[in-house]
């Protein structure tokens, strides 16, 4: 039992990660970013060329002769930017659909979705890629008679991480506190004189960024394909409904129960362990409309 | 308002971009020359996205440079072939949909390519229904030629039990007696598996256990956990598409790639090409290679690299040879039949044996009337670690003849609907 529950709190750190910017967006802009997956994936690609760019010929030489751990801490920020850039882009294009229905949103970021996915097959084609990750966190440790992968467990150190800056922003920053407001009431905010849409872009740039950080962690354990997000898109949304729609702390503990009912499931029922986050979601659900730690809603008030 | 003007025209360019890319591997493939006479429709049903859009990619590719070599020595008994795909979205609900709108609104005159097992069993009652021949071109469940056998459908490619006989006695002979199985959930992991563990146990194994694996799993730590405190010589896995992506890296990460001996079923070359030459470990059935030193293989590469400029798998791999294989085969079936009524075409098809040189195989192959399954050399092969070539993946271990992995229980689990029970189709 206690190699799985392990195990399944390592998954769960990945799995609150995943969540993490697909909350921001969520609870800020009330916006379903469909578009989630395919920035994850995204981050991962550019990652790729950041570390490994295909286009150098020459290995060992000039920037490929800098050592790998060095290139991925390189890729590991400037993927994230560049992808957040790119979430501006499209908070441009979605900021038309603020006010109306959320039919309107929800339409737009699945076409962005697959404008992304297909703009990535253009760009790096249909097949498997290899995102490197470097040969120290690489491999395997043993404890007792089992083998674990480093990878997995670096990857939930710096799901970690990424949660803590996250949250560190979130509560101990300014900016993070009108974040948190935005997501409460954005029309005080915005009579306080905050500009919001300003922040609606920042948000919009700082969850896609951590769509990429997620991506750019996760595919060296799920592998990189053009349609990798539709794997990370349907668990994302699932752990923000289970956590409740734009909570921090609702995200990371339902990524944490996902995770550890997933890993444990996987090791004595494995054939349920993906509808076992299902079962999780439709549970807590029948008991708790909201999530987790979602707000109380008019009719509960 | 200016960026998003200059977001706006980004998205429209990639979207262009992606339409003209769409336009060369798209729906309609391999257009006919101009003649008065009509075209024959072949009705693609590769999957096109889900867990196996990337060998369905291949297998299309296949079937349609079979359509291509056609329709440059003049056609079909004289008439053009055009061909209509349709994504069968790795979904039987799907495969149903898109068979009956080929057939019913398209006219298609045969049903070619399958990935999926559900997929292939599901086309092939619409098939059935109508009486219209349908090429089981990829997918190697062996219930697809026993309980899911019919009069209309002829599957091309090696079953798990044709890959398991190649391969159980051996190794157990050489890496042990304990096998655990990890199965994928559903048809083909399931049918794969249960050949396994009948040759496994009737060759003196032990099966230690099962883990059966749900489609779409991406996370196999648990898997790989609950795998080693069983304590198995041998895994067999029946793990396909995207899933066995995903299994590879991870076993691979962990170094339990030689700790174990892996036995993997079939190893489709789209589930392979651009993986790290380490995370191909165990040994892997196939049958077909593109590095077989055999005549006629170069020649085959060159085409397929003439035919597919595009493609990012740069050589051929079993899917696309079995895709080929299957539409020329049906192709010189109807010029011997000189018709397309599909009676003639069936007696035609259940009599074809094609000789080793011709098929680029070291055994010659032949149809089983009984089962409609291609009976064909079964390669075992590893990675070749020898190699920096991406191109030149595998090691060819052995090949083994038709008739001795023939899948003895496919013969009286089929029944054939009688030519008397199944309708005639003549398009």
């Amino acid at each position: 039992m206690l190699p799985h529950l392990i195990n399944g709190i390592a998954l769960g750190v990945l799995f609150g990660l995943l969540a993490l910017g697909f909350m921001l967006i969520v609870g800020v802009m009330e916006v379903i970013n469909l578009a989630h997956g395919s920035l994850f994936a995204l981050g991962a690609y550019i990652a790729m060329e950041i570390v490994n760019p295909g286009w150098l010929a020459a290995p060992n030489v000039g920037y490929l002769g800098l050592p790998l751990p060095l290139r991925y801490g390189l890729a590991l920020l400037l993927a994230p930017l560049l992808v957040g850039v790119i979430g501006m882009g499209l908070e441009r294009l979605v900021r038309r659909t603020y006010g109306k229905k959320a039919e309107y949103g929800l339409l737009l970021t699945f076409g962005a979705a697959l404008v992304l996915e297909e703009g990535i097959r253009i760009v790096w084609g249909k097949g498997e890629q290899n995102m490197p990750v470097p040969d120290s966190v690489n491999g395997s440790f043993v404890v007792g008679d089992l083998v674990y992968s480093k990878y997995r467990f670096f990857a939930s150190f710096l799901g970690i991480v990424f949660m803590g800056l996250t949250w560190a922003f979130l509560e101990r920053t300014p900016y993070g506190a009108r974040v948190k407001a935005g997501a409460h009431d954005s029309e005080m905010v915005r009579a306080l004189g905050i500009n919001i849409s300003r922040l609606r872009l920042f948000v919009f740039a700082f969850g896609s960024g951590l769509a990429a950080v997620a991506g750019i962690i996760l595919t060296p354990i799920w592998g990189l394909r053009p349609h990798v997000g539709v794997d990370a898109v349907i668990p994302a949304f699932l752990i923000i409904v289970l956590g409740g729609v734009g909570s921090f702390w609702g995200a990371v503990i339902a990524g944490l129960l996902v995770g550890i009912t997933v890993g444990i499931t996987g090791g004595y029922a494995a054939e349920w362990s993906v509808m076992s986050m299902y079962i999780l979601l439709i549970l807590v659900l029948s008991f708790r409309a909201r999530g987790l730690m979602g707000k109380k809603s008019a009719l509960e008030a | 308002m200016r960026l998003a003007r200059i977001a706006l025209a980004l998205t429209t360019l990639l979207v262009l971009g992606s339409a003209c890319k769409k336009k060369g591997d798209g729906a309609t493939g391999a257009d006919p020359k101009p003649g008065d006479k009509a075209p024959i429709v072949i009705g693609i049903t590769a999957d096109a996205s889900g867990q196996y859009a990337n060998s369905g990619d291949s297998d299309k590719r296949g079937i349609l440079m079979a359509i291509q070599e056609q329709n440059a020595k003049g056609g079909l008994l004289g008439r053009p072939i055009k061909s209509v795909a349709l994504d069968t979205e790795t979904t039987p609900a799907t495969g149903s949909r898109v068979a009956e709108r080929l057939v019913k609104q398209e006219k298609v005159a045969f049903l070619v390519g399958a990935m999926s097992s559900g997929v292939a069993n599901a086309v092939s009652q619409v098939a059935q229904k109508y009486g219209v021949i349908y090429l089981n071109t990829n997918s190697s469940s062996p219930s697809e030629s026993a309980e899911n056998c019919h009069r209309v459908k002829f599957v091309w490619d090696g079953n798990g039990t044709n890959f398991s006989q190649a391969a159980v006695k051996s190794a157990i002979d050489k890496f042990g007696k304990r096998w655990l199985l990890i199965t994928n959930d559903y048809g083909w992991g399931h049918d794969t598996s249960n050949a396994t563990k009948k040759l496994v146990t009737d060759a003196g194994g032990n099966i230690v256990g099962e883990i059966l694996v749900p489609q779409g799993t991406r996370d196999f730590s648990s898997v790989l956990l609950k795998a080693q405190q069983k304590s198995p010589e041998v895994i067999a896995a029946a793990v396909g598409g995207d899933d066995v992506k995903a299994m590879r890296m991870q076993v691979s990460q962990m170094k339990l790639g030689s700790k174990y001996a892996w036995i993997n079923n079939q190893q489709d070359w789209p589930d392979v090409y651009g993986l790290p030459r380490t995370d191909m470990f165990g040994v892997f059935g196939t049958t077909w290679y593109q590095g077989l030193d055999l005549p006629g293989v170069k020649d085959f590469v060159a085409r397929y690299q003439k035919a597919n400029p595009d493609a990012t798998i740069k050589t051929p791999g079993n899917v696309f040879y079995n895709g080929y294989w299957a539409t020329r085969s049906l192709f010189e079936a109807v010029e011997k039949a000189k018709t397309t009524n599909s009676h003639a075409v069936i007696k035609e098809l259940e009599q074809l044996k094609i000789p080793a040189a011709v098929r680029m195989q070291h055994h010659d192959a032949y149809m089983n009337p009984k089962t409609h399954q291609m009976q064909q050399t079964i390669y075992l092969a590893t990675a070749n670690l020898d190699s920096n070539d991406p191109d030149d993946l595998f090691k060819i271990l052995s090949n083994t003849a038709p008739d001795q992995v023939i899948d003895k229980d496919a013969d009286a689990k089929c029944k054939l609907e009688p030519f008397e029970a199944t309708p005639v189709y003549e398009p």
